[in-house]
């Protein structure tokens, strides 16, 4: 028979997540579903809820720390947040619905390793870190080694991630972030693309690009970033931009959309990030 | 497994197996039937119900992760038969039709109201979209909103110059 366990400090956690078919249970917005479908099982559910290690946000000069299990509409409500990670409050924002951002987490968005998780491609973006714990002990991921691929993720058994670290970065990131596909929330992406551009003068500084729901997991899209560095921001690079970001995607074709739409979509959106980053 | 927690400010306890969803404890256990089930997992709204103040979906939350806390359903805003402003404005614009999604709505407005007196017509579409309605299409609604916050603010007002003429 399932068991609900709440416990109210880290060594709890620990020590309930080592059982066998123990499972961490957060907001429940995607594991209550699967669980409702039959697609796991857990013998328990271990509620991190109380636990403070997990929650709440702080700051240190520019980098920001985030408990995993902090509901999303806390995050969205922090000024903090807000002037230090524009792009996550963006994403956020179009996270599911009012609903869904009460009692959905980080921890969950990242752990359930979707390839349309939205908030990997902000994290992606601002190269933040993913404090785990657990399993063999402590350590430290970045967030572009955490995924392997659809519902995997490097995460053992035992272990969790304990916060999101976003290190202080650029104040002058002009952001970008579309998703394609999204009818009143609650559609899955077809594509999703974020960015990140400092420019000076028509060149671009540094751009980063990642993209979701584009290949098995969400990536960056590392050759039309090299490409672009230091570069003039003319018509020409920017489509050869998104040539090469369209080359760098792995899409599927599946009833929402097809392989070759998707890859279309994302030159499409690089080319109108890059546009509008030139014009700014 | 026991769960204690407050609903619509009276203490409640129910009794269930871990699998026991907070909608389950809602309408199987304390008859609170007004709290709707729709989908099952959390695309349609009808469950919505307040937790701690904030909205979410009763489907998708455990009974006992509402421990020690704080349930506002439909049944606590109509005070005894009247209507709460906002479920009268729903009526008055024309936004019920079955009546299955109303109860979801009106909790996701009692919300935004609270936070939001006067809201814009994006802060209406964007707290109401986790709400869905098959039926009237979402003109009515909105309006039906508006005209909420046009009562509540009007009920404000004459309680503010009731206290004034008290203290004169
Ligand atoms: C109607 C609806 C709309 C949605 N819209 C979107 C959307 O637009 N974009 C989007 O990206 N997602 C969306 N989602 C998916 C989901 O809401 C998010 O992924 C959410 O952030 C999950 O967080 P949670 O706390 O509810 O996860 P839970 O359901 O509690 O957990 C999910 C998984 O992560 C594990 N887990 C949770 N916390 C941790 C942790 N700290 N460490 C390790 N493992 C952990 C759990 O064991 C479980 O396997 C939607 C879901 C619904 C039902
Ligand atoms: S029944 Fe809960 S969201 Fe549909
Ligand atoms: S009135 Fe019927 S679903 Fe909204």
């Amino acid at each position: 028979m399932l068991r609900y366990v709440r416990v109210d400090t880290e060594a709890e956690l620990l020590d309930a997540l080592r059982k066998d078919g123990a499972q961490l249970l957060s907001g429940g917005t995607d594991l209550l579903v699967k669980m409702r479908s039959g697609l796991v099982r857990p013998k328990s559910l271990v509620d991190p809820a109380a636990v403070a290690e997990l929650r709440g946000i702080e700051t240190a000069g520019g980098a920001l720390r985030i408990g995993t299990a902090t509901p999303l509409s806390e995050i969205l409500a922090s000024k903090e947040v807000r002037e230090r990670a524009p792009l996550l409050v963006d994403v956020l924002r179009v996270l599911g619905c009012v609903q869904i951002r009460n009692r959905g987490t980080l921890g969950g968005n990242l752990a359930n390793a979707s390839p349309a998780a939205d908030s990997a491609i902000p994290l992606l973006l601002y190269e933040a870190n993913l404090e785990l714990a657990g399993g063999d002990g402590a350590r430290n991921v970045p967030v572009g080694g955490f995924f392997l691929g659809p519902g995997r993720t490097v995460l053992q058994h035992g272990e969790y991630i304990r916060a999101v670290r976003i290190p202080a970065s650029r104040q002058n990131w002009i952001p970008f972030f579309h998703k394609v596909g999204r009818r009143r929330a609650l559609t899955i992406a077809i594509a999703s693309i974020g960015g990140l551009a400092a420019v000076s003068q028509g060149r671009a500084t540094e751009v980063r690009l990642a993209a979701g729901s584009v290949a098995p997991i969400p990536l960056r899209l590392k050759s039309a970033e090299e490409w672009l560095a230091g570069r003039a921001l003319d018509r020409e690079t920017i489509q050869h931009a998104g040539a090469l970001a369209a080359g760098e995607v792995s899409p599927i074709d599946d009833v929402r959309a097809t392989a070759a739409y998707r890859r279309a979509v994302t030159g499409d959106l690089v080319v109108r990030f890059l546009e509008g980053a030139a014009a700014a | 497994m026991k769960v204690r927690f407050t609903v619509n400010g009276h203490a409640a306890t129910v009794e269930g197996d871990a699998e026991m969803r907070l909608l389950d404890a809602l309408r199987d256990v304390l008859h609170l039937t007004g709290t709707k089930e729709g989908c099952g997992e959390g695309e349609c709204g009808a469950c919505t119900v307040l937790l701690d103040g904030l909205p979410v979906n009763s489907c998708l939350v455990l009974a006992a992760q509402a421990e020690g806390r704080e349930v506002l359903t439909i049944e606590g805003l109509a005070d005894g038969p009247r209507l709460h402003p906002i479920q009268q404005a729903f009526v008055d614009a024309g936004a019920v039709q079955c009546g299955f999604c109303t109860p979801g709505f009106v909790m996701s407005t009692y919300a935004l109201l609270r936070d939001h007196p006067a809201p814009s017509e994006e802060e209406i579409l964007t707290a109401l979209e986790g709400n869905l309605c098959r039926c009237t299409g979402y003109v009515r609604i909105v309006d039906a909103v508006k005209r909420a916050a046009v009562q509540l603010a009007e009920t404000r007002l004459g309680e503010a110059r009731a206290r004034a003429r008290e203290t004169a």
